[in-house]
């Protein structure tokens, strides 16, 4: 090969990488708080203390959301820092406070999108985090509804000003997500397990969500109190597990 | 006149299957196998769970399906594919991802990650190696006569 070939090969190669690289689609990310908590704790899905809880609000405030490609894919069991080969900063979720209760057809609050380089985001990183402004300042939970057990009803308001740092491996659920290809769009989810915060009936007393759940009888006089969180993962991608620190 | 011929050579097409066959033959080899087993956090095996497999080239449709044994393991075999396979388990409400890269001369597996399960997996992927010699080749076929019949 003549030396004007190779230097045209060398320019054609690094054009391609180059168009590859920009290769973009969008990623849409969505909250998720599931049935438990659009529908509420309803029987045989009980608190592990047999209340039924119905939530008129469930207020996060989120911030610093981003979505990662990782390599290896980040494992949140051990824990650590993801090896991010290529990362989506949610700019817009900057201290983004949604209600878990207000959503849309499929259940989902729509977070933001962004545009993202083509690839598989097998990783998110979120925190919870207190809202600086609004009725709940100060807070960065707040769980709003009504609890009955043996036909007697209360009102609470359970607010928690922790902030919970996660890093969440891949999303698992019906189908994978994450995969963004050049000119097409994939979605992200933060799910929200409250069960890891009240516990199931339905469930045996030795899981160790039950162990750990606050479950309901301390606030069975209603009205409103602060909650501690420390220990307890609320936070998944679907079912998949997100390594959890609390500040 | 016509039935009377056709309906024989039918007859006799239809029994010239495997019911004409005088022996059967099992090919017989080794290969490498990837070979999981879930579990829970609290260390209680997943039985039954539902096991997806997923292909380098199509990671969002699974390649394979099945189900974890009564001990929590599944075993599969990738095909020629090299890259990353993903393997997902999930039941009730619990799920995790586990991976392995299988190289590109079709034989080198290794586990790139594993655990990420919500309440399960002390661990989810190994490496296994269900693979009994293999001297020489990747694949060696052995054939085996049937006993003649009595």
């Amino acid at each position: 090969m003549s030396l004007p070939s190779a230097c045209l090969y060398t320019l054609a190669a690094a054009l391609t990488i180059g168009t590859a690289a920009a290769a973009e689609g969008s990623l849409h990310l969505f909250a998720n708080g599931e049935a438990l908590a659009r529908e509420g704790f309803v029987a045989p899905e009980l608190t592990r203390d047999g209340w039924e809880l119905r939530f008129d609000h469930v207020f996060v405030t989120l911030a610093g959301v981003s979505a990662l490609q990782t390599d290896p894919p980040y494992d949140a069991h051990a824990g650590g820092k993801p090896r991010a080969t290529d990362t989506v900063v949610f700019d817009a979720i900057d201290q983004m406070t949604i209600d878990l209760t207000d959503t849309d057809a499929q259940g989902r609050v729509m977070l933001a999108t962004a545009p993202a380089p083509a690839g598989h985001y097998n990783a998110v990183v979120w925190s919870v985090v207190p809202a600086q402004s609004g009725d709940w300042a100060g807070q960065s939970m707040v769980l709003v509804g009504t609890a009955t057990r043996d036909g007697a009803s209360v009102d609470f308001t359970l607010t928690s000003d922790a902030t919970h740092d996660y890093t969440c491996g891949e999303y698992v659920g019906d189908a994978r997500k994450g995969f963004v290809a050049a000119g097409s769009d994939a979605a992200l989810e933060l799910t929200f397990h409250l069960d890891h915060l009240f516990g199931r009936l339905d469930k045996e007393d030795a899981d160790p969500m039950n162990i750990h759940a606050l479950g309901f009888d301390a606030f069975a006089a209603g009205g409103t109190h602060q909650i501690t969180l420390t220990g307890l993962h609320i936070g998944h991608v679907g079912e998949g597990h997100c390594a959890v620190s609390h500040r | 006149m016509l039935s009377a011929i056709v309906k024989p050579l039918i007859a006799a097409l239809l029994l010239a299957g495997p019911a004409a066959a005088h022996g059967a033959f099992v090919d017989m080899g080794t290969t490498e196998a990837v070979a999981i087993q879930a579990r829970y956090d609290t260390g209680a095996l997943m039985a039954g769970a539902q096991v997806s497999v997923f292909a380098p080239d199509n990671p969002a449709q699974p390649w394979l399906t099945g189900m974890t044994d009564a001990d929590g393991r599944f075993v599969f075999v990738p095909d020629d594919r090299a890259g990353q396979w993903a393997v997902q388990v999930r039941q009730a409400g619990h799920g995790a991802m586990g991976y392995v890269t299988v190289g590109a001369d079709g034989a080198a597996i290794t586990v790139t990650a594993s655990r990420t399960g919500l309440s399960w997996a002390q661990r989810l992927l190994m490496a296994a190696s269900v693979v009994w010699g293999c001297i020489g080749t990747a694949l060696y076929f052995r054939r085996l006569r049937p006993a003649e019949p009595a």
